[in-house]
């Protein structure tokens, strides 16, 4: 082979892998590769978090049984710490309802966010922008959902300050949904990059990504709905 | 010739286990609503204890390995040549989140 050939082949192998994601010599994408690492990694701060969730509720709720008055206090709303007193849980905070609701939401933004990655694979670009704007959307209403909840609790007398309890988890489930907006930047610049022609089929490794990094956090949520709100 | 992965190889290798098609995708999310609503009834059914607590666990880790095994492809992955480290990252930075967990337990267990 002439040396120019050989020249042109390294140069064609140099962009082909750059649409691959630099593929290691492990014939797997660096790329993927670095975000299951980063993945791995968030899960040492989401298991850092509910642990101390955990740990803060049990404390709190030691207190609020044996009537400590600060801890107590710390709850303006005097009948909801009656009805936690009877229960011997947090659980008369907690509207599971609507919760609930708002896991689903997140649920079906994960199968929004699949079907996207599946068109995209198969070079459906009207799906695709319909199916990455449904995720988005959905991520949404998540976050609203959120901040309604966010909004009862503080009018409850529950306050990321307040109480050891309202630290926690304000904390881990305000963490959350800064990594579901995140998420939605990241799918709203996806549609964007889609609609100027930006997005086809040789980068469906970046909405493969991106996708990976939404289930990740609506499987964090599968673990916090139940951890946080379904066990008292 | 490049000694690593092209695009051509990458695609092969992911062709080589077929992901769900639409439908099935349709029906693993039935599939996690339904667990999902079970999960709610459950903890409205009145148990308390081991009896609440283990079935919602059980629930809750069916549902995280359905989305990882199914939606983050980790199943399919595994597949592929080399693809189990995937698996093995991502597995690797839950153990230690438990190891992590155990010894906060812990340390406030046997700190008193």
């Amino acid at each position: 082979m002439s040396d120019a050939a050989v020249v042109a082949e390294q140069a064609t192998d140099h962009v082909e892998d750059e649409h691959a994601g630099h593929a290691t010599s492990l014939n797997l994408s660096n790329m993927k590769l670095a975000m299951w690492l980063f993945l791995g990694s968030e899960c040492l701060l989401f298991g850092a978090l509910i642990s101390t969730y955990l740990l803060s509720k049990a404390r709190f709720l030691t207190e609020i049984l044996a009537g400590n008055p600060v801890v107590v206090d710390s709850i303006s709303n005097p009948t909801l710490v009656e009805e936690m007193r009877a229960a011997g849980s947090v659980e008369p905070l907690f509207d599971i309802p609507f919760t609930s609701l708002s896991s689903f939401i997140l649920l079906m933004s994960s199968l929004a966010m699949v079907l996207a990655h599946k068109a995209i694979s198969e070079a459906d670009y009207k799906n695709l922008r319909i199916w990455l704007g449904t995720t988005a959307l959905l991520g949404s209403f998540f976050i609203a959902g959120q901040i309604a909840e966010f909004t009862a609790f503080k009018e409850e007398g529950l306050s990321f300050t307040g109480s050891l309890l309202g630290s926690a988890f304000f904390t881990l489930t305000g963490f959350h949904g800064i990594h579901v907006s995140g998420g939605i930047v990241m799918l709203m610049t996806l549609l964007v990059l889609s609609f100027k022609g930006k997005l086809n089929q040789d980068r469906a490794e970046t909405v493969e990504l991106v996708g990976l990094y939404w289930h990740f956090v609506d499987v964090v949520w599968v673990l916090i709905f139940t951890i946080v709100y379904l066990i008292p | 010739m490049s000694n690593t992965a092209t695009p051509s190889t990458e695609h092969e290798s992911h062709d080589d286990h077929a992901h769900p098609t639409e439908t099935q995708y349709w029906l693993v999310f039935l599939l996690l609503a339904v667990i999902t609503a079970f999960e709610v009834l459950w903890s409205y059914l009145g148990f308390s204890g081991p009896a609440l607590v283990v079935p919602l666990i059980v629930m809750m880790l069916v549902k995280f390995v359905i989305v990882a095994g199914v939606f983050m492809h980790l199943w399919f992955d595994m597949k592929m040549l080399n693809g189990k480290i995937f698996t093995m990252a991502f597995a690797a930075g839950i153990v230690v989140a438990l190891a992590v967990y155990t010894t906060v337990v812990a340390t406030f267990e046997f700190n008193v």
